[in-house]
């Protein structure tokens, strides 16, 4: 914003109004304007930021940059088990994207999300929406089962899933046996993709649903009676009114979603004992990149792997905000 | 339960969570605490303390009985884990450089690994080829390359065919000597009951040792390797015996006369408490595991030498086994052989407890070839001397070396016969793959591979 401040034509308008928003401009408007009995207030105002922020600042420095600067430097050198160790510039990024084992997991991933994605975000905001229509005590229950399954930890969801699934004692099987339909292998090559994408469609539709049933409780109730007005029956409001309203909310949602998806990790690692003929080391990405450190002990591999992943996760994100722009609130 | 590490031993990792978390976490806090990892014991008077991460609970015991009979060193004992857990936090704190216990339990599996990245120290330098004589021969050679001694080995798999007595005369089966009988009696015994498998064919990394156990029994020796003479190594994983092995069981498998459960599940427990499968091929822990997973089959169970490829053969495989090694980081290399000498050793006392209570396998000749070992009569068993079986098993087992990717091998292995078990690959091709990637990561290591 100090570009756009700085290329501006030398208008009299003062600086802190052109394109800053909220808390900056009187801030800014201080310390650049007048020098004056204020600056040493100003500086106050600055020491005691400084002040407020460093223990945060240093928790971030340890445990977020200080990791990921190793971390990078780690994938920038190659130690191999008999070549010794050395630095190799970017030669492991250029393995990653050339290892069809990533980017089998990438595929795999993708197709994932595709489909799971949009099932799950479908009926966090057909739920939402029906909570928000029904304002009874049954809505509440409704609103409390639904996202129940979010406190449930993955770990333990995963487990209890696979139990589900099992072959023998799976109440998923036996329904399939007394109906006659035979042996399903939920937790086959076939199915694998399916029984993940229902754990996690399980797992956080509820957490979606309260964000957009959030989001639709902020909207004006005068425009829903301006629509009744106007003629809208409840599905008219709901596609015309509501939904549009609540994009940004359902923009965010996708995004969180997205970069869960890229990540995709517990519920592939809690079933790959129990499947590992079907979760191969390399199923996902992330899965990849814990198999990579800590059982083949390549750390240098894994953190290029990593940091790949986290490259198409950034640009992946920063894409989508950048085409939902208009929806996102982020102008 | 217990009693039973397995290689990659995950099938106990759900059950063991409950049992293990709060000493994980005393590891963590320990591991962050003392640093160099071998606590008190660095200066002043008083024994020195050995930390040791090893993972049967029945080693409370063992430990105890070391600690009696030993003034100037004392065991610290940690349950770090069972197999695969306990070596992420192992290769963790090798690389962090601080962390690691002195004396830590290790799969023969996985010694040429952690050797090779340093992480072990050279026991031959503190006495410990004294005890070359001790142990079979083909176990001593996992844990030492010459005059160096790597890991002092504990227990070890020879495997046998366990079956139920009580089913065999139900469906009027013969105990098979041969794998071409064991398949006529599979045949057999699925058409006299469709829902009854011989066996399972585990299909999952858990068994990825077992299915190297059956090659090695039918003389697959697919690695060349010696910590002394890098970077060479060999690889054939696709050698006529290998492929033998996998085509047999790729047939059992298409004509359904195998279960394909992985063994990491209550689904095979299961079978194994329901009589669905009639035969459990195994190792020298098995009976230990069956009797802890099958408790309502005690007394049905009996257990008859390996089938061989040959009538009247005696060859003989191998299906895990676990060593004492000493880390890299230890303060006090002498006193950590020593415990890793000694905590069983020799010692009556610490094997009958191994014995009894853990099933373990000893591969120290004395107890080996003992008395109480070999005389020793199982319940679960129907009062079996099954050791009869498994001692002769032990000592026909021939040397085998293991490679410094073990982990990926089996992986590889485990993701191919996946793809064959769904019909994506013919069962034919399955070693050829293995060995495509097996050698070609090999490569990329910066070995000088020969095939």
């Amino acid at each position: 914003m100090s570009l756009l401040r700085q290329q501006g034509p030398a208008t009299a308008a003062p600086p802190s109004t052109v394109r800053t928003k909220g808390l900056r401009s009187p801030v800014t408007g201080a310390g650049t304007g007048r020098r004056n009995g204020r600056q040493s207030a100003h500086t106050r105002h600055q020491a005691m930021g400084l002040l407020l922020i460093t223990p945060f600042g240093l928790l971030f420095a340890a445990f977020l940059v200080a990791p990921l600067a190793y971390a990078f430097w780690l994938s920038l050198r190659t130690s191999t088990l008999v070549g010794g160790d050395h630095f190799s510039w970017f030669a492991n990024y250029q393995q990653t994207f050339t290892d069809p084992h990533f980017l089998a997991g990438v595929r795999r991933v993708a197709v994932f999300g595709l489909v799971q994605i949009p099932v799950m975000l479908g009926l966090a905001l057909l739920g939402a929406l029906i909570i928000d229509e029904v304002s009874s005590r049954l809505a509440k229950v409704f609103r409390m089962t639904l996202f129940m399954p979010y406190a449930v930890p993955a770990v333990i969801g995963a487990l209890m899933w696979g139990f589900l699934y099992s072959p023998t004692f799976g109440p998923v099987n036996s329904l399939s046996h007394a109906l006659g339909t035979g042996k399903v292998d939920l937790l086959g090559h076939s199915l694998m993709l399916t029984s993940l994408g229902n754990i996690v469609t399980w797992q956080w539709t509820g957490y979606n649903m309260i964000v957009l049933y959030a989001a639709l409780q902020g909207l004006p109730r005068e425009v829903y009676e301006a629509a009744k007005l106007d003629g809208a029956g409840q599905i008219q409001t709901a596609l015309r009114i509501k939904i549009p309203m609540i994009s940004s909310a359902m923009v965010l949602t996708l995004m969180f979603t997205i970069i869960g998806t890229l990540q995709f990790f517990t519920e592939p690692r809690v079933l790959e004992p129990t499947a590992s003929s079907v979760i191969t080391p390399d199923y996902t990405p992330n899965l990849y990149a814990y198999n990579l450190a800590f059982q083949y002990s390549e750390f240098n591999y894994s953190a290029a792997i990593s940091f790949s992943l986290g490259a198409v996760v950034f640009i992946g994100s920063y894409l989508f905000l950048f085409a939902a722009r208009k929806r996102s609130g982020l102008k | 339960m217990s009693s039973t590490r397995r290689p990659k031993s995950r099938s106990l990792r759900r059950t063991a969570v409950a049992a293990t978390s709060a000493a994980l976490a005393g590891v963590l806090l320990a591991a962050c605490g003392s640093g160099g990892g071998s606590g008190s014991g660095t200066t002043g008077s008083g024994p020195v303390h050995i930390k040791v991460w090893a993972w049967y609970p029945q080693f409370k015991q063992v430990v105890a009985e070391f600690n009696k009979t030993h003034k100037d060193v004392q065991v610290d004992w940690v349950q770090a884990g069972v197999g695969q857990d306990e070596y992420t936090k192992l290769k963790t704190a090798l690389k962090a450089g601080q962390g690691a216990p002195d004396v830590v339990m290790l799969e023969f599996q996985e010694l040429p690994t952690i050797q090779l990245t340093k992480g072990l120290l050279d026991m031959g330098k503190y006495g410990a080829n004294a005890d070359k004589g001790n142990y079979v021969d083909w176990a001593w050679k996992q844990s030492s390359d010459g005059d160096h001694v790597y890991a002092i080995p504990v227990d070890g798999g020879p495997m046998a065919m366990m079956y139920r007595a009580d089913l065999f005369k139900k469906y009027d089966l013969k105990v098979p000597t041969t794998w071409a009988e064991y398949k006529e009696e599979a045949a057999k015994l699925h058409k006299a009951d469709p829902n009854a498998y011989m066996t399972d064919f585990g299909s999952d990394e858990t068994a990825a040792g077992w299915r190297q156990g059956l090659t090695w029994q039918a003389g697959s020796r697919p690695y060349t390797y010696s910590a002394s003479k890098l970077p060479d190594i060999g690889v054939k994983l696709n050698d006529d015996n290998a492929k033998k092995v996998y085509e047999y069981w790729g047939d059992l498998v298409k004509n359904k006369l195998v279960d394909t459960q992985s063994y990491a599940t209550t689904d095979f427990y299961n079978g194994l408490s329901t009589g669905k499968y009639a035969t459990y091929i195994a190792a020298g822990w098995g009976p230990g595991y069956l009797s802890s997973v099958a408790k309502k089959t005690a007394g049905k169970w009996r257990v008859a030498p390996l089938p061989q490829w040959t009538a009247g053969g005696n060859a003989q495989g191998d299906w895990g086994g676990s060593s004492f090694a000493v880390t890299s980081q230890t303060q006090h290399p002498k006193e950590a052989t020593e415990v890793a000498r000694e905590l069983f050793g020799t010692s009556e006392a610490a094997w009958k407890i191994g014995i009894d209570q853990a099933y373990l396998f000893p591969l120290v000749k004395p107890i080996l070839n003992g008395a109480y070992f070999g005389d020793k009569k199982y319940d679960f068993f129907g009062g079996q001397q099954i050791n009869k079986v498994f001692v002769p098993a032990a000592n026909g087992i021939g040397t085998f070396d293991w490679s410094p990717f073990q982990d990926f091998a089996y992986n590889t292995d485990t993701g191919e016969v996946g793809k064959a078990l769904q019909g994506q690959t013919a069962w034919s091709s399955v070693n050829d793959n293995v060995q495509d990637q097996v050698s070609s990561y090999a490569s990329k290591q910066g070995f000088k591979v020969s095939k």
